[in-house]
């Protein structure tokens, strides 16, 4: 380690810190005095750092060239899994399902979760209570409410096609169907995400200026147009974020698949994350189950890179 | 917006919807509870009947005494208890430290170490879960509850960041005079900054209390012995051993929702807080 930097600037934040030397240059203090409380502090974080995320990175992603079932030795395979991956028709099936699921679960949260936002942004009394009923599904434990729902979609018992009934649409299979089990995981995860996206859309939408709305009015501007034309840009970086995290959860979905369909029937319910999870715990697959990690990972960074490509096009600064 | 509600029509619109909306998150839950209180030949009938019928009945509790205790959840909870709160306090243990320390004090690089626990926090779990599991069977302590614990004392993105942004909030001055009156970095952290963070830390001990009271991967992965079960392990163990017995099922559902929602109740500016604050898990 160097001297102490007692001629240091404030830091980049321009705010002098508690122990900034250049208070007392006179006395220049050893360097581990200096820092070693700060050391100290960030000693967890650091050994955290370290053992739970830097190192199973870079150890996952040694994983991913080789082939080692866990009680066999390591065998080193090149870019096998990798290609595997891309051709098997079991991965791809996978990867279909995950595509599919987003394809539900983006768009249903989106939609639920603005329109609810909006229209819980006021100042009635009510809306406090709504507000909490709908957030409720989030904070609640995800295996006991899947399981509730896993009761919902029973076929002959289920109160979903009791439900049904009395509209007369035919009793469908939620679960045990191919066509349908997917499409029930994405049920149970939009029912219970939406309420958190509104929370994050309601502290958006309660930024914009109330004067924006009055002088939209004094203009004769009619409710649906004051929300397309005001309320839709001035939210577009709640927006934003909402559809970031929505798109990269729907990538991630595992308690729920797990509670409710196990990934069945067959591997109609399968997502790339639970796929992950059979390969590395079920069948031991270690350096396969990496691949498919760094496979997820790359989705998710595509994804966040797109939207960052796409966001000077849609978000109004 | 709100004037145009004031007109009756669009009022009573928007409650339609809030309400029927309501009832649809709200429905499971109902359901849940309803069943709960069911006898088991009650659950297979048609047309599914919506009254609870032991409410009647001379035990209105039994489903819930025989899920508790004739089936060890009573346990269960004791062992979700323990895991939660020992994870929740060391997130808050380690993420006020870092947290402080980032926003607070000196030292060479660690913008560039508080940059890398924010960006590793969006490698998915999928990735780094494997090592961890390798690492947690050669430390040999798979089947004990550190691996639930243990990492909750050394990671914390989320917290760590959100303390970080309150402690460098708070203004200097007050370590300054306490530094004047002699006191050293910890007693300055101790009792200077650290009680004026309460609400902060509060936050994040609750979410991550719920984020671990919810965690199913990995007691499903570390836990093997039916007396280390957590509750959504042991909820998920019930259904594969009994899984026609629904009503057990749904009054252990019932039983394990109930701390989340009196903590959501008791503890719900902190947790909206939190939450909006950005929800990042870990």
């Amino acid at each position: 380690m160097s001297e102490i930097t007692s001629t240091r600037a404030p830091g980049p934040r321009g705010r002098a810190s508690v122990s900034d030397p250049a208070a007392a240059p006179a006395r220049p203090r050893s360097s581990l005095k200096t820092w070693g409380p700060a050391l100290l502090f960030l000693l967890p974080a650091i050994v955290g750092l370290l053992v739970f995320r830097l190192i199973p990175i870079g150890w996952a992603f040694v994983l991913s060239f080789t082939s080692w079932r866990i009680f066999d030795d390591i065998e080193w395979v090149g870019l096998a899994n990798y290609t595997h991956i891309l051709t098997s028709p079991l991965s791809r099936e996978v990867l279909g399902n995950t595509l599919w699921f987003t394809a539900m679960y983006v768009p249903g949260v989106m939609v639920v979760s603005v329109t609810l936002a909006v229209l819980l942004n006021n100042s009635l009394r009510s809306s406090a209570f709504f507000r909490g009923a709908f957030f409720l599904p989030y904070i609640t434990a995800t295996v006991a409410v899947t399981l509730a729902w896993r009761w919902i979609f029973s076929t002959r018992f289920g109160l979903l096609n009791h439900l049904l009934a009395q509209v007369d649409i035919d009793r469908i299979a939620w679960l045990a169907d191919p066509a349908w089990a997917l499409p029930a995981v994405a049920i149970v995860s939009v029912w219970k995400d939406a309420g958190f996206y509104m929370i994050l859309l309601i502290a958006g939408l309660q930024t914009i200026d109330p004067g924006v709305y009055e002088a939209a009015r004094v203009d004769g501007a009619r409710t649906f147009r004051r929300f397309y034309a005001i309320t839709l840009p001035l939210l577009s970086r709640s927006l934003f974020f909402v559809l970031i995290l929505a798109l990269v959860r729907s990538t991630q979905t595992f308690e729920i698949t797990y509670a409710l369909t196990n990934g069945g029937p067959n591997r109609a319910s399968t997502t790339l994350a639970f796929y992950i999870y059979q390969n590395a715990f079920v069948h031991f697959e270690m350096g396969y189950a990496s691949a498919l990690a760094y496979v997820l990972c790359f989705v998710i960074g595509l994804i966040t890179l797109l939207n960052f490509y796409l966001r000077r096009r849609w978000v109004h600064e | 917006m709100s004037d145009t509600l004031r007109r009756a029509p669009a009022l009573i619109a928007l409650y339609a919807v809030l309400l029927a909306y309501a009832s649809v998150t709200l429905m499971p839950f109902a359901w849940m509870l309803i069943t709960s209180f069911k006898e088991n030949r009650d659950v297979f009938r048609l047309p599914p009947s919506f009254v609870p019928t032991m409410l009647y009945g001379a035990e209105p509790l039994a489903n819930y005494t025989e899920v508790l205790t004739r089936h060890d959840f009573l346990l269960y909870f004791r062992n979700s208890f323990f895991v939660s709160t020992m994870a929740a306090l060391g997130q808050v243990a380690t993420c006020a430290l870092a947290g402080y320390a980032f926003a607070r004090m000196e030292l060479p690089g660690k913008t560039a170490i508080f940059a890398l626990i924010l960006a590793t926090a969006f490698v998915p779990t999928e990735v780094t879960i494997i090592p961890e599991f390798l690492l947690m069977r050669s430390l040999g302590w798979i089947d004990s509850f550190l691996p639930l614990i243990v990492p909750s004392f050394l990671v914390g993105s989320f917290g760590t960041f959100m303390l970080r942004e309150y402690f460098a909030s708070l203004p200097s001055e007050y370590g300054e005079a306490a530094r004047i009156d002699g006191a050293g970095p910890w007693r300055i952290f101790w009792r200077v900054y650290l009680p004026l963070a309460r609400p902060a830390l509060i936050s994040i001990f609750v979410i991550a209390f719920i984020n671990n009271w919810d965690e199913l991967l990995r007691p499903l992965l570390y836990l093997n012995s039916p007396e280390l079960r957590t509750v959504p392990l042991g909820l998920m163990r019930f259904v594969g051993e009994f899984e026609a017995e629904w009503t057990l099922l749904m009054a252990g559902s019932v039983a394990s929702t109930l701390p989340l929602i009196l903590i959501y109740v008791l503890g719900q500016k902190y947790v909206l807080q939190g939450f909006a604050g950005g929800g990042v898990k870990g």
